[in-house]
């Protein structure tokens, strides 16, 4: 009879209560399009895994054709002898160097899954961080926040991102004691995007934080918790900050994408990634060759960057909804 | 005579608000026994939630501040603890439960996980030992099946339920005091009948004191044992339960027993205190109830000299000049147009 309960988004009612991360899982896998989106987000989370190995790093600066000339993206590879093999290499073309388009695609999304994972664990801890301070202790702590943020947000972001990029590029230059390779090797040149980017756009986030937990911080709950004698850190960490994870949720899944289309014009500026492929950098050196009627290049980080950010548009709504406990068994 | 659990001595509280100061607690002194339910009865912005929100040092300062007195637990001066002891009080010795129970838990955990964390801050307790303790204590508020309960977010509960765990939450450390503010007010009055009736049973169980925040005098009469009636910040009248509603003294309780509808009492209206409650940043001279007061004489002695809490009867204390005279003339309300006419005169 239990099953006559069952509600439409499968939630039984009244069956034992599961997890909140089961739960959101539950609704993710029940909508078909952000299971979609969630199979493509996780593809291309593979993909960049997979292009840490030594595997794909080996493939992205040999060259595949006898005579170093563009070719067209093909089935099949001929190789010295004049015989033909199935090559993934040949599947997206061949650039100016010869080199696989294909392979330099697949680096690119390694380049932008570490650009996405690590500049947005420095805008959002320090947005975050110093959205809940001024919000919750409000006085001139906040004040001192709202000064800064209005600052920063008063200079044009691209200017401050270019600017700063500078910056970093002259420290990383004059340093004595460069970081050690096995970093150098990681980041793949890609510190002074992720610090640039980083540094420079957490005001957003700050700003919404900031206003959320003025709206929470004298709601009946958090002066429940003061009665019960929870400390103030207890009160921010345990009980306010999981309020405004929904925020943190869609910003993180709007400003990674931003930041990966951003590090195409860096890199357009000539301040992007240098020492190992990205897209931004395939977009920069097709640029000229679309001339020459090669389009394989272009299209393929275009596309890439599309449909990534598209499915994590759409995932980051999706987890929304479902990481909203208010919202669940509401159809 | 039996020691008091908690005394307040002439507390007084202020606002330092930008538009001037506003006092909502002005030498407040009462006192609440081991076991006893003390009701703290007024209008809305009388300062009796300001009153118990200071008991527990939970006036947000700046701008709230104590301008003087005494807060004794137990013969310990609460205001004189520091933030870390303070903490340690809140929840263990004296707990609190709020007006809105839609609000007063955090959307975002299962009420068990709040249960637990409860416990767990004030007792040494593991995690499995501390959910058997929110569970009984799910269980002693009488909430069915609680160990399915125990993981259901607030928003499945209806608002009698969450006032239900928000109380088994309160009591789940086992306090010496529970502060009620106005704990049935946003719920409807069958549940409200429930909850009262829970709470009194907890009580009697535990020999707990219940501090009781209500403007309902039914709620009074049934729960309290003794009342004190707050009016503009002040406490007006202060007397057990059965001496209030016998023989109220004061003119501002008497006002409000003429205000209840009364069940088999047919025709007529009720006769509502004329006038309205003072603002708190431009309170009356004299006594604050005498723009209102049927009783005001016309000796000026009402708009200049507030008058004092005194004892007029054995236990029975009560704020107002003429208080001698009272029964021996007909007291008849002044109509508005004489209300009207008085505040003339005073401007």
């Amino acid at each position: 009879m239990t099953a006559a309960l069952d509600s439409p988004t499968g939630i039984l009612r009244d069956a034992p209560p599961t997890s909140i991360g089961r739960q959101a899982l539950g609704q993710l896998v029940g909508k078909r399009i952000s299971l979609a989106s969630l199979i493509v987000v996780s593809f291309y989370v593979l993909v960049g895994l997979l292009s840490f190995t030594p595997f794909v790093k080996d493939r992205i600066d040999q060259s595949y054709s006898l005579d170093n000339a563009y070719a067209p993206p093909a089935l099949r590879q001929t190789l010295a002898d004049g015989s033909k093999t199935i090559s993934p290499a040949v599947w997206f073309g061949l650039d100016f160097e010869g080199r696989s388009v294909f392979w330099r695609a697949a680096y690119g999304t390694r380049m932008a899954l570490l650009i996405m994972v690590c500049t947005c664990a420095i805008s959002i801890s320090i947005g975050a961080v110093l959205g809940l301070i001024a919000g919750y202790f409000g006085g001139w702590v906040d004040d001192l926040i709202t000064w800064l943020y209005s600052t920063v947000s008063s200079i044009p972001w691209l200017l401050l991102v270019i600017a700063l990029a500078y910056v970093i590029q002259n420290i990383q230059m004059v340093n004595a004691r460069p970081a050690p390779s096995w970093i150098a090797e990681f980041f793949g040149g890609s510190t002074t995007v992720i610090l640039a980017l980083g540094l420079t756009d957490w005001v957003g986030l700050c700003r919404l934080i900031r206003g959320e937990v003025i709206k929470l911080r004298d709601l009946d709950f958090i002066v429940a918790c003061r009665a019960m004698g929870l400390s103030e850190g207890r009160i921010l960490l345990r009980h306010i900050l999981p309020n405004t994870m929904h925020i943190i949720l869609i910003t993180f899944s709007l400003s990674s994408v931003a930041y990966v289309q951003v590090e195409t014009v860096l890199a357009f500026l000539g301040l992007g990634i240098t020492s190992k492929p990205s897209w931004g950098r395939m977009i920069d050196d097709s640029k000229l060759e679309l001339l020459r009627g090669v389009w394989w290049e272009l299209a393929a980080a275009t596309v890439a960057i599309l449909v990534l950010s598209l499915a994590l548009n759409i995932l980051g709504d999706a987890l929304r909804d479902a990481l909203d406990p208010k919202l669940h068994g509401v159809k | 005579m039996p020691t008091p659990l908690l005394e307040l001595r002439n507390l007084s509280i202020a606002f330092d608000t930008e538009r001037g100061q506003i006092r909502p607690v002005q030498g407040v002194s009462l006192s609440i026994f081991p076991g006893q339910t003390l009701a703290v009865v007024g209008e809305s912005g009388c300062g009796k939630s300001v009153t118990a929100l200071s008991i527990l040092r939970l006036i947000p300062g700046p701008p709230g501040r104590v301008l003087g007195g005494e807060v004794l637990f137990e013969g310990r001066d609460l205001l004189a603890l520091s933030e870390k002891q303070m903490r340690a009080v809140r929840g263990k010795d004296i707990a609190m439960i709020f007006q809105e129970p839609m609000t007063s838990l955090n959307p975002v955990f299962t009420v068990g996980e709040q249960i637990v964390e409860a416990v767990q801050l004030h007792q040494n307790v593991g995690t499995r030992e501390a959910y058997q303790i929110a569970e009984q204590a799910m269980h002693d508020v009488g909430i069915a099946d609680p160990a399915k309960r125990v993981h259901e977010y607030p928003h499945r509960l209806s608002g009698g339920m969450r006032q239900r765990v928000m109380i088994a939450m309160a009591l789940s450390c086992q306090p010496k005091l529970l502060i009620a503010d106005e704990p049935t007010t946003a719920l409807d009055v069958t549940i409200q009948a429930q909850i009262l009736e829970l709470l009194r049973k907890l009580q009697e169980e535990r020999g707990m004191a219940v501090m009781l925040i209500t403007h309902d005098l039914g709620v009074v009469a049934e729960n309290a044992d003794a009342v004190a009636v707050m009016y503009a910040s002040k406490i007006v009248e202060y007397a057990a339960v059965n001496d209030l509603f016998d023989s109220p003294k004061h003119p501002y309780t008497e006002g409000l027993f003429r205000a209840i509808p009364r069940l088999g009492r047919a025709g007529g209206r009720l006769q509502a205190i004329a006038g309205t409650v003072p603002n708190p940043r431009r309170f009356p001279a004299g006594c604050k109830f005498h723009p209102r007061c049927p009783r005001m004489s016309g000796d000026a002695l009402c708009a200049q000299k507030e008058p004092e809490l005194r004892e007029i009867a054995p236990g029975h204390w009560a704020a107002c000049h003429h208080i001698e005279n009272f029964g021996q003339k007909p007291i008849t309300p002044p109509t508005s147009d004489a209300i009207r006419a008085k505040a003339e005169a005073r401007t």
